[in-house]
């Protein structure tokens, strides 16, 4: 392992430096930047910070490629998608506010302080609050309102959590607190239930969840793949870091259980279909918070893997959309027919991604879930695991029976641009990738 | 002795701002009660920090008073005259709701503060574990003023509220690092100023059926 804190500063800096370049060409800056932050983040997975004020390690590394790929690909999407002219905020803020939406999101995960990460956190819903309303309709800018109210008031009620930790341990440092390993107790165990809820609220957590559809149907399709593919797991890591304090396993699991019935039973009833892959991400991330809960190797690393698929697979379901729209001027399942005949590039990322969403082989997703159903299986959490297969597996026949309905048939526009029809389709084809290479490691996982 | 008497004289002042806010229906008043809100916290905070030959506490006091006492009402009370729906807001039944928010708040505190927070025993403590009943009490009545009102202003004031309930949590329980206490409130302020932005073409919020479901 290598000793260096360069890049883990510059992988703050180079969003940071995107943004301070507000101007004409900060469009393609940031494209450039997204460029420079892949590399620079798989570089350093084998490599551990010198400063204690940063905090990454494997896991952490999993988060940071997932923020700089989904980043890179929605500034690429947003190169064409946005227009010269968008009526609400212009295009030249709309880059600026992406890319201080992407350092929010990258600090949280790289500080060691836990009153730091819900300063990040809370920094990103002021960063990306103004993205929702880029298209300035009365529905979006009522969706932004919603959003900024409901999370930030569940928010706040996570910073008593943070008072707590100070409170019980006499700091903040990550890695000095999971290190003193001290014996749960009742503070321990508010510390973690407050941070459901209020992490919750940014996770999607039933009942606290009730922002995120409207968001992730109202805001612009890249913002909406930024939304779903990466600021919900960085709330998601952010309590996960909290639950290793005291793992208050009964508890976070019910929440998740109930959270996928509930995404389900809604998403199963949706007739748009952007509001259907927001709450299918709803699920998803309860799928994972179950796999982190359960504090295993193979549950960890399962969910681990279904994050990072889920990112790419979520936003290529997302561009998908916004070319959809594009193309039918519509967000209802029922007014899109023949898909495939009118942009089958189109037509074949959606496919795809609402596969790949769904956790069909051999996508990651499928991979990820697997590890999380066996370990359930493991820890006798058989009522549970009987309540989640049920459920996931009427999402996946919800999704892509709406998905087939909206790819059949005949219908004769014009299709949108060849570049975002390319973005999302290589967004949705990597989780296989994904998957096929994982199951060369499977094996030493679950052993 | 003195201070601790003063400090609980205070809290309980803060109490008494939160049920004003709640009385009204003209945003003004609503916001000059968050500003005198803010004010009393600050107070409690320089007590605390006289008692305590603290000097984060001063610095704690003065970024109330500086950030949310004055440039947050300042931002606020710039939009009232602007707008019709600033002024004044319109059904609200402030006696139902005033027995609602009683109803509310008793209920929720005391099941919360009896099942998680009743072994917790503050710093400045002046009546045991119970000192985190101010705190409490006045994070649940932000949270009713967010649910029980439609206007963008007044539901920023619930936010506002909650989040000054979170400084009196810190100050009574322990208080926490300054440098973290000021980026927290420098998020809540860049978070008003969006608020307001954001509101400029939206002042009232109602159910929309392309939200629904």
């Amino acid at each position: 392992m290598i000793v260096s804190n360069i890049p883990f500063i510059l992988i703050l800096l180079i969003p940071g430096t995107a943004a301070l370049l507000y101007g004409e060409r900060n469009d393609q800056i940031s494209v450039a930047a997204g460029i420079i932050l892949v590399v620079t983040c798989i570089s350093i997975y084998w490599m551990v910070p010198a400063s204690p004020d940063f905090f990454v390690n494997h896991v952490s590394w999993v988060f940071l490629l997932m923020i700089s790929a989904v980043y890179l690909l929605s500034a690429s999407y947003s190169l064409k998608y946005m227009g010269e002219k968008p009526s609400g905020i212009s295009r030249k803020t709309f880059f600026l506010l992406l890319n201080l939406f992407t350092v929010s999101m990258l600090f949280s995960i790289e500080v060691n302080n836990y009153g730091l990460m819900w300063v990040g956190i809370e920094a990103t819903t002021i960063a990306s609050a103004l993205l929702i309303m880029s298209e300035r309709s009365a529905e979006s800018l009522e969706a932004t309102w919603r959003y900024i109210i409901i999370v930030s008031a569940g928010v706040a009620f996570a910073f008593i959590s943070i008072i707590l930790i100070y409170y019980q341990f006499g700091t903040l440092s990550v890695t000095q607190i999971l290190s003193m390993n001290r014996a749960p107790g009742l503070v321990t165990r508010i510390i973690v239930s407050v941070a459901l809820i209020g992490f919750g609220t940014k996770i999607g957590i039933f009942p606290v969840h009730t922002w995120l559809p409207d968001a992730h149907s109202e805001a612009p399709a890249p913002v909406s793949a930024m939304f779903s593919g990466v600021l919900l797991p960085s709330a998601l890591y952010v309590l996960y870091r909290i639950y290793e304090i005291d793992p208050f396993r009964e508890l976070f699991i019910w929440f998740a259980v109930v959270s996928i019935i509930f995404s389900s039973i809604m998403l199963s009833n949706q007739r748009m279909f952007k509001r259907m892959f927001a709450y299918s991400t709803m699920e998803n991330m309860n799928i994972a918070l179950i796999g982190f809960a359960i504090l295993t190797p193979a549950s960890i690393a399962g969910a681990l893997i279904l994050l990072l698929s889920h990112s790419l697979s979520k936003a290529g379901a997302f561009y998908s959309s916004g070319n959809i729209m594009k193309t039918f001027d519509t967000k209802e399942v029922g007014d899109v027919h023949g898909l495939m005949t009118t942009d089958p590039g189109t037509g074949a990322s959606l496919l795809l991604s609402s596969l790949g969403v769904t956790g069909a082989p051999p996508f990651g997703t499928f991979f990820g879930e697997i590890l999380i159903f066996y370990s359930m299986l493991e820890y006798h959490l058989t009522v549970e695991f009987s309540l989640v297969l049920v459920f996931v597996a009427l999402s996946f026949i919800a999704i892509n029976y709406n998905v087939s309905r909206m790819l059949s048939g005949d219908s004769v526009r014009s299709s949108c641009s060849s570049s975002l029809r390319y973005i999302a389709l290589i967004s949705s084809a990597i989780p296989i990738a994904l998957g096929i290479a994982f199951l060369g490691v499977i094996g030493s996982v679950i052993t | 002795m003195i201070i601790t008497s003063l400090v609980y004289l205070l809290s309980a002042l803060v109490l008494i701002t939160a049920f004003y806010v709640q009385g009204q229906r003209y945003i003004v008043s609503m916001i000059r009660g968050q500003f005198f809100q803010s004010i009393l916290i600050a107070s409690i905070s320089f007590l605390l920090a006289w008692l305590e030959r603290s000097t984060d506490l001063v610095i704690l006091g003065i970024l109330l008073i500086v950030l949310r006492g004055i440039i947050v009402t300042i931002l606020l009370e710039r939009r009232v005259p602007d707008r019709k729906h600033y002024i004044f807001e319109d059904n609200v039944n402030v006696p139902y709701l005033f027995i609602i928010d009683l109803i509310f708040i008793v209920v929720s505190v005391f099941i919360i503060y009896s099942l998680a927070f009743s072994s917790l025993v503050p710093d400045y403590s002046f009546l045991g574990s119970s000192d985190l009943l101010f705190p409490l009490l006045l994070f649940f009545q932000g949270i009713f003023l967010i649910t029980s009102r439609k206007s963008t202003i007044t539901q920023v004031i619930g936010y506002i509220e909650e989040e000054n309930s979170l400084v009196l949590f810190a100050l009574f329980l322990l208080p926490i690092p300054v440098i973290i206490e000021a980026s927290v409130f420098l998020d809540v302020l860049a978070l008003v100023i969006i608020s307001v932005i954001v509101n400029k073409e939206k002042p009232v919020h109602e159910v929309m059926e392309a939200l629904r479901g």
